[in-house]
């Protein structure tokens, strides 16, 4: 009784090793390719979010000149009108 | 047997373990498929970094351009109001200058601000000189200086007001008795007595004898205060004059 259940156990783990050994495996230096790769792609994404940030400060920079611009504009035709009437 | 039957249980329960550990490793095919994936997302950043980068060198080329034409705006108004650096400094100081005079003449009483109101002409010549300054058409100063200007307007009207309050129209000695004594006693006034000379002494132009005050005539007030020395002074001297006259005359000598 005990020899058999032993042969069954050994038998099993045989077959086993044969079903999931058909199948290659990566290697390690395939693994590091995919971490090197998903590192890039976490870099490029911070890459992003920061030029991102860039692009917006420079749109809200614009938009400020664009004020005093006009400001000064209104200045201008203001101190004409003032300097007439002196 | 025994212990070899044992072994044989230990070797294959080993080489179980093993074989499940393994199944959980990648396969060529899953890794060949994730390699494809995140290739294709890295080439999409890529793309997407290179737009950003493309529209943040843009945006950076526009700035630069307003940034220029907002300094051309800038000098183009000051060349109109003839500003130059050191020209704007002077007039500034100017303006700060008048600024804390108001500030200092807005903290007087009217009785201080009244014995001070010929400062307050001074200012307005300041303020006259400053608008004829091309400088105070520009509006961060026009509206500088039309603020100073009701100020300015706002003290001398409350200096009108204290005037009521820093003259006084004589009455009759019949109705208000008044004097120069009771003027002086009189609550509103100085509510002393004593400080009769103060009044006298402002209104020297007009009293020449204390004694002696008419129905009709505004005597201006000024603020109270100790009896100076020039106030004492005077009083002696008009002692000494009243006791003088009236003073019985010396007796002709005895031949």
């Amino acid at each position: 009784m005990k020899k058999s259940l032993a042969g069954v156990i050994v038998a099993g783990a045989f077959l086993a090793t044969l079903a999931t050994g058909c199948s290659s495996k990566t290697t390690a230096e395939q693994m590091k390719q995919l971490d090197d790769l998903k590192a890039e792609i976490s870099s490029l994404q911070r890459d992003i979010s920061a030029k991102e940030s860039e692009k917006a400060a420079l749109i809200k920079a614009i938009a400020d000149k664009d004020a005093q611009l006009s400001q000064c504009e209104k200045d201008k035709a203001l101190a004409q009108e003032r300097l007439q009437g002196m | 047997m025994k212990v070899l039957n044992r072994l044989m249980l230990v070797a294959a329960l080993v080489l179980f373990v093993s074989v499940i550990a393994a199944a959980q490793e990648m396969t060529k095919e899953e890794w060949q498929k994730q390699i494809s994936d995140y290739t294709a997302r890295r080439d999409d950043l890529k793309n997407k970094l290179n737009a950003l980068q493309a529209d943040v060198d843009q945006l950076k080329k526009d700035d630069a351009a307003k940034a220029e034409a907002l300094q051309k705006c800038n000098d183009e108004l000051m060349a109109l109001v003839g500003g130059e650096a050191a020209s704007v400094k002077a007039f500034e100081a100017m303006l700060d200058q008048i600024d804390a005079k108001l500030n200092e003449l807005s903290r007087l009483s009217d009785q201080e601000l009244w014995a001070r109101r010929a400062e307050l002409d001074a200012v307005q010549q300041m303020l006259d000189g400053v608008k004829k300054n091309k400088l105070s058409a520009l509006p961060k100063y026009y509206d500088r200086v039309k603020e100073e200007q009701n100020r300015l307007d706002a003290l001398r009207r409350s200096l009108e007001s204290a005037e009521v309050s820093m003259t006084y129209t004589v009455g009759t000695w019949a109705k208000d008795r008044d004097c120069l004594w009771n003027i002086a006693k009189k609550p509103k006034i100085y509510d002393n007595a004593f400080l009769w000379p103060k009044i006298w002494q402002g209104n020297r132009d007009q009293i020449k004898n204390p004694d002696v005050i008419h129905p009709g005539q505004k005597l201006t007030i000024p603020p109270k205060a100790d009896l100076t020395n020039e106030d004492k002074s005077a009083v002696r001297s008009y002692w000494r004059k009243k006791q003088a006259a009236e003073a019985p005359p010396a007796a002709p000598p005895k031949k």
